[in-house]
């Protein structure tokens, strides 16, 4: 009974960590993969992620002892204890994210955070109305009208006046910081496969029904 | 009854969830506005709500921390209930000189099962049961199961119940908790 209390603390995640682990990623296969960018949904799903990133690092100074910065600082010499301890077959369980997935978290962190606020950058508010690229080049009406039926304007008229060069380096940034993300998401799933091997836990249970709790019951 | 603190704690979070985007969302508008068209009275107005959310965000931290606290406190108290009667039995098992199977019967009765459900489960018949039921009686002192069950409540009622984890812990040492 003792060591399935042990167990269960080491594997609880509270319900917030939970909800807006999996709500951030599903925003991001939603702005990644589906939603057309600069759409007005894109940019609300963006907002959404902004907001729930915030609300998570808000979790990690105020929230329980598992979900704070304080129980997984960012320590190389430890993640690379822990990829040596990986490779020796050696196992040790940690109570919050293990050293490596600790630096993956931040990491994440960082480039979502990237991304979202370089998208909020370009956009401002989320009632502003969706801007064409055309329009901002060509502020006349038909020429607005017009930039309806291709993209051809965004590359000629594009590269003019300050605002847009401001929002072409935003982009950039946007987009880069977006790749990124999914490259170190990718890992991430790679890194979850192998710690769930190594420790033999289900660690995506973990972060679904949050404790072991309805195995034992 | 298990079920409640969790619920209450998922509802928590789904409404921190739509406070930090409304908080988001009028936030980005504000500092939209006030750099696209300066201050005036709508966006001060704004303002004042996108504050007024994030202070909201702020308290709806505050009170799902101690709603997890709350929760976490009362399963461990449960636990460290539970070692003890268990620790409790097995001493009082121990003091009987009890046999293994008189063991059995002893648990089965405390946990309410009557004759027939008992031979039932240990595959013995009706006889036996009532049998080694009227042996565990007499080494242990009392005349029916009320009188057993009350041998163990009463001596955990007797300690001081659980106020603080604290207290507890220090009446009852050997259970190492996480």
């Amino acid at each position: 009974m003792e060591a399935s209390t042990e167990e269960r603390a080491t594997l609880y995640w509270d319900p917030l960590v939970r909800i807006t682990h999996w709500v951030i990623a599903a925003t991001i296969l939603l702005n990644g993969l589906v939603t057309e960018e600069g759409s007005q949904i894109h940019v609300w799903v963006g907002y959404t992620a902004f907001s729930l990133l915030a609300l998570r690092l808000v979790w990690g100074g105020f929230g329980p002892e598992e979900a704070r910065f304080s129980a997984f600082p960012p320590n190389l010499a430890k993640a690379k204890q822990h990829v040596s301890d990986l490779f020796a077959g050696r196992h040790k369980a940690h109570k919050s994210h293990n050293p490596l997935g600790a630096l993956m978290v931040y990491a994440l962190w960082g480039a979502l955070l990237v991304v979202t606020v370089s998208g909020i950058a370009m956009h401002g508010s989320p009632f502003a109305p969706v801007k064409d690229h055309a329009e901002l080049a060509a502020p006349s009406v038909v020429m607005a009208s017009y930039s309806h039926d291709g993209e051809e304007y965004e590359e000629e008229y594009g590269e003019e006046g300050e605002e847009d060069g401001e929002n072409e380096i935003l982009e950039e940034v946007h987009e880069a910081a977006a790749t990124l993300l999914f490259i170190l998401a990718g890992l991430h799933i790679g890194g979850v496969a192998v710690e769930s091997w190594a420790s033999r836990r289900n660690l995506v249970r973990s972060m679904t029904v949050g404790a072991k709790r309805s195995q034992n019951t | 009854m298990k079920r409640q603190p969790q619920t209450k704690v998922r509802s928590l979070v789904i409404l921190l969830i739509i406070q930090s985007m409304a908080a988001a969302f009028f936030m980005g508008d504000v500092i939209a506005d006030l750099s696209f068209e300066g201050l005036d009275a709508h966006v001060v107005f704004e303002a004042v709500v996108a504050v007024a959310l994030v202070i909201g965000v702020a308290f709806g931290v505050r009170e799902m921390r101690r709603t997890l606290e709350r929760t976490q406190r009362s399963e461990a108290a449960l636990s460290v209930a539970r070692g003890a009667l268990a620790d409790l039995m097995e001493q009082r098992f121990e003091e009987w000189t009890l046999t293994p199977a008189e063991r059995e019967i002893a648990l089965l009765a405390l946990k309410g099962f009557d004759i027939n459900e008992m031979s039932a489960l240990r595959d013995v018949a009706a006889g036996t049961v009532r049998a080694q039921l009227s042996r565990l009686y007499r080494k242990s002192g009392v005349s029916n199961r009320t009188e057993l069950l009350s041998l163990f409540v009463d001596d955990l009622l007797d300690a001081p119940i659980v106020e603080t984890p604290g207290e507890f812990k220090a009446a009852r040492p050997p259970t190492p908790l996480s």
